[in-house]
């Protein structure tokens, strides 16, 4: 190894500590932020999301509701969606899920799900763990992994009742899940490692160890030399009362637990095609011409050629990326979109209302930090693309969801040395 | 010519029993510096490398099997545990038995890895994750290491061992646990469903990055024989724990010993 080699490698090593540093990874609390944007904004998008309420006691019930759509513009570098499974996006189980409707059918595990479907939750959970969680509803796609919606801050105080969680079973009984069989789990595995034990100590103590080397590397692998000592009748004689303990042991506690329970089901499962959710009343033909994103002033700038083609009416009231929802609204109808951290405003030029018939070109603009923290916007990717859910209302109640695809261009070109 | 043969054996026959006179006299002989106090460093050290080897093997091939109980199912959960924990044992009892001439390789695995399971979990999943430990117990092989090195020492023959040994060791894991899980296989009322105890808990305990299509168990399909999934399942566990003892066997004899015997050769 010459001294070239060394102040090489140094040198290497040192080239490859101050790009991993000069590059930190703008990565936000909850993770969601290190995945690329495509895999946020193509995918899905979350609306209506609400948690609430956001302070309770261990033992209290936190309802978590809104919808999911699984977009139209799905990227083709994923597997197309056909299973999923919604989920809360918590920090462990510091909640335990005691309800969940997709669409209103309860589920227990997963449905069949696809592009272009709308699915409405609604989750129960309750405090287990006092402290401060942030909650998401997520959906996990088969091949793809867990996307996130908006999360809210939960403050879980503690309470004077320890959590407990009972439930019923078939035969009446009602037990205490999170300690129910535990004790028995341990007591009988600890039983057969005191079995085991004895066995180890048996021949540990009663037998040289390390030194039979010198013996056995002169014997054949199948001679146990009763003869010389290495393995004799006595040893035998012990090891069958060992043996005839631990299946004892085994034939008592056999009887135990199928006396005690006598009914046993395999694991269930439900996988279930949810009943379909419309996008609402056809009112509106919206198509993206082009997006650009200003990195400086993080503003989304989005062209959309729509047609109202009903009656009445309309006009474009919210547009949804990702689990980010933006409001053409006062402050009031945005809080009531979603989780604060995930909304912000949505500037429609011009604005006011699409006469039936009309066809418009709106300019949207977005300015937000969201863009930034959670990585949604993609600024130098294989796919420069975008995905939107548009909601439009007529004044009357109705409303659609129309999702767009645009490009998407940076208004500046940094030039970069490194990737 | 008929008594010269004879005397050729005799004297063949009485130069063995001569050596295996010294042999026993080789066994009992006092070493000055290697005595018990040696045994038990040894021993006690080997308890963290073999605990960590059966552990990570295990949590390699058998993870979520063994880590939620609604994944302990009829189907995968048998054949999954003994191939992915008969490795480590097999191992274990090839160097016991060629060194020392001891049936303990696969009870001694069997307790190290008892320890190192529980600890995890309780210090991982429990303390650190909330997870209750009634949910995510490990499963135990003590009970099927007694009886496959019992099946050693009375074969004494890795052969025979694998051959017999694999199954009796597939069929103890099972029946040795299914005696704790049989409580979480209890129907009850749940979301609208009737579900296991099991099924409540890998619902209710959330786990985020572990959606429940993931989950590999039995679902029901045209293959299930009559219903006799069980059945079937274990006989198959038998066959993989045959592969997995072999797989054990190689790596004793040739990335455990063999390396050591190129290195004693060196010096
Ligand atoms: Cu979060």
């Amino acid at each position: 190894m010459g001294k070239r080699f060394v102040i090489g490698s140094v040198g290497a090593l040192c080239v490859i500590l101050a790009v991993v540093l000069a590059n930190p990874p703008n990565a936000a609390a909850h993770g969601e932020a290190a995945d690329e944007p495509f895999l946020k904004n193509m995918t899905t998008a979350f609306f209506n999301v609400s948690v609430s309420p956001t302070e309770i006691e261990v033992g209290e019930p936190v309802r978590v509701t809104g919808s999911v759509k699984i977009l139209e513009t799905w990227p083709h570098t994923l597997e197309t969606p056909e299973i999923a499974s919604i989920m809360p996006v918590v920090p462990g189980p510091v909640f335990v899920l005691k309800e969940r409707f997709v669409n209103g059918t309860a589920a227990i595990g997963s449905f069949f799900a696809q592009k272009g479907g709308i699915y409405e939750f609604e989750m129960e959970l309750v405090g287990k763990e006092p402290g401060d969680w942030h909650v998401h509803p997520g959906i996990a796609v088969y091949g793809t992994g867990t996307l996130i919606g908006p999360g809210e801050w939960v403050t879980v105080k503690p309470s004077d009742e320890p959590f407990s969680f009972p439930l019923t079973l078939m035969s009446g009984e009602t037990i205490e899940l999170s300690t129910y069989g535990g004790a028995f789990v341990w007591w009988w595995s600890f039983a057969g490692f005191v079995l085991g034990f004895i066995w180890i100590l048996y021949w540990t103590t009663n037998k040289r160890t390390v030194t039979n080397l010198a013996v056995t590397v002169q014997l054949p692998v199948n001679d146990d030399a009763p003869d010389i000592g290495l393995i004799t009748p006595r040893d035998h004689m012990w090891m069958n009362v060992i043996v005839g303990v631990t299946l004892v042991m085994l034939v008592v506690g056999w009887t135990y637990a199928t006396s005690n329970a006598p009914v046993r089901w395999p694991q269930q499962t439900d996988w279930f095609t949810p009943e379909f959710i419309s996008s609402g009343e056809k009112m509106a033909e919206a198509r993206a011409s082009g997006a650009t994103y200003d990195e400086a002033s993080e503003t989304l700038e989005m062209k959309v050629q729509v047609t109202n083609v009903i009656q009445s009416d309309i006009a474009l009231k919210q547009l949804t990326i990702a689990m980010a929802t933006f409001v053409n609204g006062p402050e009031a109808e945005q809080a009531k979109a979603g989780p604060s951290d995930f909304v912000g405003r949505l500037e429609v030029q011009p604005d006011g209302p699409i006469a039936p018939g009309e066809n418009k070109e709106l300019t949207l603009t977005i300015s937000s930090s969201i863009f930034s923290e959670e990585r949604l916007i993609p600024t130098q990717a294989p796919q420069q693309f975008i995905g939107a859910v548009l909601r439009f209302e007529n004044g009357n109640d109705g409303h659609e969801f129309v999702t767009v695809r645009s490009n998407v261009v940076p208004t500046q070109f940094r030039s970069t040395y490194l990737p | 010519m008929a008594t010269e043969t004879t005397t050729v054996t005799d004297l063949a026959e009485a130069a063995e029993r001569q050596r295996r006179l010294e042999l026993k006299e080789l066994l009992n002989k006092k070493y000055k510096w290697i005595d018990w106090k040696w045994d038990l460093v040894f021993w006690t050290t080997a308890v963290f490398v073999v605990a960590g080897a059966a552990d990570i093997t295990k949590q390699l091939f058998a993870g979520d099997w063994d880590f939620w109980t609604d994944w302990k199912d009829p189907q995968w959960w048998p054949v999954v545990t003994a191939f992915a924990t008969i490795i480590i044992p097999s191992t274990l009892q090839y160097i016991q038995w060629t060194a020392w001439r001891f049936p303990t390789g696969a009870t001694y695995t069997a307790c190290c890895l008892f320890f190192a399971a529980w600890v995890g979990r309780y210090f991982q999943w429990d303390l650190a994750a909330t997870y209750p430990m009634n949910f995510v117990w490990p499963a135990s092989v003590v009970c099927a290491g007694i009886l496959m090195d019992w099946t050693l020492m009375k074969t004494k023959s890795f052969i025979l061992t694998s051959l017999i040994g694999a199954h009796v060791w597939a069929i103890a894991v099972w029946a040795y646990n299914y005696v704790p899980l049989a409580a979480f296989l209890q129907p009850a009322h749940f979301m609208d469903h009737v579900v296991t105890v099991a099924d409540v808990q890998g619902i209710a305990y959330i786990r985020s990055q572990t959606p429940e299509y993931l989950r590999l168990i039995e679902r029901g399909a045209l293959r299930s024989f009559l219903g006799e999934t069980q059945y079937v399942s274990l006989a198959f566990a038998g066959t993989a724990a045959f592969v997995g003892y072999w797989i054990g066997q190689f790596i004793g004899r040739y990335l455990a010993v063999w390396p050591i015997r190129r290195y004693l050769k060196t010096m």
